[in-house]
């Protein structure tokens, strides 16, 4: 049976080495592509996941259907080079020629051709029919090492104290601030940045990766062949870029015995838990810890991600994971149809992930859901350095944006005076009212306020709509049909826990106000079916 | 991989590039040509259809990208694909995925057309139509073939696009609406409102705007008594009307005298009341000709799309008084533009450039300086970086109305707003690269402005 895909997480080999490489200002690379799959890389998505107006320095062969259909690339190609040569492009710059997947369906191999450029041009063969963006991303970086580093690195002496970062590239989500957050606990811990690289590195220098100590590997999906080699070669140790508290403190312990700073890296954790800290001992001690341990999370991202995420908001807050599975999808996870499934099944409080994880959302009518972006695609800016996930930084800028999310939750359930609605002119009386103080219809009626077992969490919400409640608005208390009942329970089971109350108060009044309408005696299982599919709950 | 290469080029425009009057001097070079990807122009309207799940056969870097482009501009809907990866290609499985895909997508609920969009990777492998099949279960299967290396533009995409569903959904046997006008084109929802109404003051019974959100619409077009390209890149669409012998209006109803001509055009072609449609346009060339008084354009604008409407948008600011020096634009020259570029020289535009490149652009930058630039997102960050005001064509013009005397004000307006915040294009320049400015040579830096507050 042959695989069908929903909705791509991942892309491919050839964006993956377009996104290792472009970042280096002194590299230029000819995309052997047709103009969709430069014009997709190099303007259409950076715009959007890295906030660049253009990646600058990469142009494409433009093939047409006469290399398509007969001729290959191979003048494409050369037509681009002496074009870019006359415009004074490649002035200092690596020029690299990489293949696309329509040039590798097409069989171009330009391994030859680039030997006549201008010397030391190379041929990246991408790998993009097969390869996905983190393999992609990986092959690359060992390849620029295999291709451009120079004897001299195999003499560099190492200077104790200095620290690689591996990783980001451009399309790696939230990457400056976690990169940000990552240097942070470095020199924290006692060490001093050598290379960041890719992304803030020139490729002539990629010698000097051989120089440093000790390697942080930004992320579990690339970069750890490139830090094997630099091991094999120099006997570089190297650590993965912590999320978490815990995974956090170990690595700063780490980096303080290998860099022979241990008083100053405790020193650090200390004064850590202190300040930038401090918010979650505070909040977790706070009315909003209170919260973590009915609230689901849900994560769909990167597995550096995904881990991350779950062992934080999982392990260390004690919160519900209702579902987690990394990009690109491993044996055994769920997959984006299966994610589908669920989330039109029942969504979490909270969710982490893309904008295919959002579609599903919106299909679903899950407004009780809170998206919170976490993985590309789809298009966010974070360009900022405050927003990390990563470090302890993260775990404050994380915990910070759930409990506020959980305020816009409980504000959204506050009632308005329906008087307002009206002299806008939209809502129909009855169907858009405010929420109403019905008394729950127990076990004969309607649903009991809240989860099994739980009492209301918006008490003070709950008395106020009460307090606002008017008696001509009531709905009038009419007996439900049993079925009825159970169609309404099995709507509320969908809803996150939190919201439940005021939807189920919401749908109540929505059913009778609608019966009483028509005339009915009694709330049927008809009509019931009929207000959940306008609600589309 | 070299398998048999199908190519499917009688179904593709294929021209080559070519270029309106040039400037004396040296030709530059066409690096980075300016277009979306091709394809989006028929996701586009293949994802906002209601009903419609479309299937795309291509490989996963292309999925990722169009799908990603399609969740931004497109529709919330979920996209299916075949995994194309070597295994598959090598495999020959490039019909049996597709099927594949065909029958998830035809589980979704309210599923009435699956389009099944073939992309580069595809087209090369070959992906024979026969072997698809035509309907699943209450589901018309559609092959829509826009490969980016065939199809140059994504304009030219979504006439392809559209072709392809009228020549395979239309029904044009059954009783005809001799007063109906299908409008053609992607546009601001009021403008077909706009547009409607007044037709239906010149006697016109219904309009159907195309490419929309109904698949019936497309279905019905088909006995409409004309159609109005509001898009100058329509060709083969148009061709499939008139093989339904429905006539095409020519023009646009766009600016004073376009809009004029556009309204007397199809109330001959439908046969509308004269006297009617004579009043109705006459009133609509007086209210254009009160906007343009109440607020005249001047300056240098530069019109420099992708989206194939370019020289239509120069036409209204030149009317409302703008200098509009350089026009360039993604799809191919065509009799249809052809009109447009006439008169547009006629009326001091030195050039208009197809099928154009960056490097063209910035190089009419420095031949005409402009004062306002709407374009591409790389050379509006070019005009940015030299203190232009200057916007991404696509996000800001097609966000507003445009067509008639009530599109015209609302165009018009925004052009007059940016000029008049135009000084902050300089502020921002001078703030963040002082030592590239390129303005006079009294102008401090930010940084100097604020030392001597």
């Amino acid at each position: 049976m042959p695989k069908v895909l929903r909705d791509m997480p991942d892309t491919s080999g050839y964006w993956a080495a377009s996104w290792t490489i472009c970042p280096m200002p002194d590299t230029h690379v000819i995309c052997d592509a047709p103009i969709g799959c430069f014009n997709l890389v190099s303007t259409a998505v950076s715009d959007y996941t890295d906030a660049i107006p253009h990646i600058e320095n990469m142009t494409p062969s433009v093939m047409r259907e006469k290399e398509v259909g007969g001729t290959g690339t191979g003048p494409a190609v050369q037509r681009t080079y002496n074009d870019l040569e006359a415009e004074g492009l490649l002035e200092g710059k690596h020029l690299i020629v990489m293949s696309t997947a329509e040039s590798e369906m097409i069989g171009s191999d330009l391994s030859d051709l680039v030997t006549q450029l201008k010397p030391g041009t190379t041929f990246y063969f991408s790998d993009s029919l097969s390869s996905d963006e983190w393999a992609g991303r990986d092959t690359c970086l060992q390849w620029l090492w295999e291709n451009y580093s120079s004897d001299a690195a195999n003499s560099m002496e190492i200077e104790p104290g200095l620290v690689n970062i591996i990783g980001p590239t451009y399309g790696c989500f939230n990457a400056p601030a976690d990169l940000h957050e990552i240097k942070r606990l470095i020199e924290g811990a006692g060490g001093r940045i050598n290379m960041v690289f890719p992304y803030e590195a020139n490729l002539s220098d990629i010698d000097q990766l051989a120089k440093a100590q000790i390697n942080v590997i930004m992320y579990k999906e690339f970069g750890q062949t490139l830090a094997k080699t630099l091991a094999e070669l120099k006997g570089q140790p190297s650590l993965q870029a912590p999320m978490g508290m815990m995974e956090t403190t170990a690595f700063i312990q780490q980096l303080g015995a290998l860099l022979g700073t241990q008083d100053q890296a405790a020193a650090f954790v200390a004064h850590e838990k202190k300040t930038t800290l401090q918010p979650v001992w505070d909040l977790w001690r706070g009315p909003q810890g209170d919260w973590f341990g009915t609230t689901t999370v849900g994560i769909v991202a990167c597995k550096t991600y995904t881990d991350g995420l779950k062992a934080f908001f999982g392990d260390e807050l004690g919160m519900p994971i209702a579902l987690a599975a990394s990009r690109p999808v491993k044996v055994g996870e769920m997959d984006n149809e299966a994610i589908r499934q669920q989330l039109h099944q029942q969504a979490p409080t909270f969710l982490f992930g893309s904008i295919n994880e959002k579609i599903y959302l919106s299909e679903a009518g899950a407004k009780h859901t809170a998206f919170i972006p976490a993985s590309f695609p789809g298009p966010i800016v974070r360009r900022a350095l405050g927003t990390p996930f990563m470090g302890y930084s993260g775990a404050t800028y994380l915990v910070q944006e759930i409990v506020n999310l959980l305020y816009e939750t409980l504000f959204n359930f506050l009632p308005v005076d329906a008087a307002y609605a009206q002299t806008r002119g939209g809502a129909s009386m009855g169907m858009m009212g405010p929420p109403s103080g019905t008394p729950s219809k127990g076990a004969s009626g309607g649903p009991p306020p809240g989860t099994p077992g739980g009492p209301p969490l918006d008490a003070d919400s709950q008395s106020a709509a009460e307090d606002q409640q008017q008696p001509s608005q009531q709905p009038g208390n009419l007996p439900w049909q049993p079925e009825a009942t159970v169609a309404l329970d099995a709507a509320l089971e969908k809803i996150p826990f939190l919201p439940r109350i005021s939807a189920s108060r919401e749908l109540q009044m929505k059913a009778e106000t609608l019966a009483q309408n028509r005339g009915l005696k009694k709330v049927t299982a008809d009509l019931m079916a009929e207000v959940l599919a306008i609600q589309g709950a | 991989m070299t398998q048999p290469i199908e190519l499917h080029s009688e179904e593709l425009h294929s021209e080559e590039k070519s270029v309106g009057e040039k400037p004396t001097g040296a030709k530059p070079c066409q690096l980075h040509p300016q277009s979306m990807c091709p394809a989006f122009g028929g996701l586009r309207i293949l994802s906002r259809m209601e009903g419609s799940h479309p299937v795309m056969a291509t490989d996963t870097g292309c999925l990722y990208g169009l799908t990603f482009v399609t969740h931004f501009y497109g529709a919330r809907k979920s996209i299916l694909a075949p995994q194309l990866g070597t295994a598959e290609l090598m495999a020959g499985e490039v019909v049996e995925g597709t099927r594949a895909a065909i029958d998830v997508a035809a589980k979704e609920p309210g599923c009435e057309l699956i389009p099944v969009i073939s992309l580069c990777v595809a087209e090369t492998a070959g992906l024979p139509e026969e072997m698809l099949p035509k309907k699943v279960g209450n589901a018309d299967v559609v092959l829509v073939r826009i490969p980016a290396y065939a199809i140059h533009s994504h304009p030219e995409a979504k006439d392809v696009t559209m072709a392809a569903l009228l020549r395979r959904l239309g029904q044009p046997d059954g009783p005809k609406s001799p007063k109906s006008l299908v409008l053609m084109g992607e546009v601001f929802p009021a403008d077909p409102l706009m547009i409607d109404g007044l037709l239906r003051r010149m006697g016109v019974e219904e309009t159907i705007t195309l490419p929309g959100r109904s698949i019936s619409d497309i279905k019905r077009a088909a006995r409409a008594g004309a159609v109005a390209p509001l898009h100058p890149f329509y060709k083969e669409t148009s061709d499939v009307f008139r093989n339904w012998d429905v006539p095409v209006v020519g023009g646009a109803p766009v600016g004073i005298t376009g809009s004029y001509a556009w309204l007397k055009s199809v109330g001959e072609l439908l046969d509308l009341d004269p006297k009617l449609v004579n009043e109705v346009a006459d009133e609509e060339k007086e209210r254009a000709e009160a906007i343009v008084a109440a607020q005249p354009l001047s300056g240098k604008i530069f019109v420099t799309g992708y989206e194939g409407t370019e020289t239509a948008y120069a036409r209204m600011l030149v009317e409302a008084g703008a200098e509009v020096t350089y026009i360039s634009t993604s799809i191919g020259q065509d009799p249809l533009v052809f009109p447009d570029e006439m008169w547009l020289k006629s009326r001091g535009t030195k050039e208009v450039v197809y099928r154009k490149s960056l490097e063209e652009d910035v190089a009419a930058l420095d031949a005409y300086p402009p004062d306002f630039v709407l374009g591409t997102t790389p050379f509006a960050s070019i005009a940015k970086e030299r203190g232009i005001p200057a916007m991404y064509f696509t996000n800001q013009l097609a966000s507003r109305p445009f067509f008639l005397s009530g599109g015209m004000a609302a165009t018009l307006s925004f052009i007059h707003q940016t000029l008049a915040r135009s000084e902050r294009y300089d502020f921002m320049q001078n703030f963040f690269e002082p030592a590239t400015s390129s303005g006079s040579p009294e102008s401090s830096t930010a940084e100097e402005e604020l030392a001597h507050a």
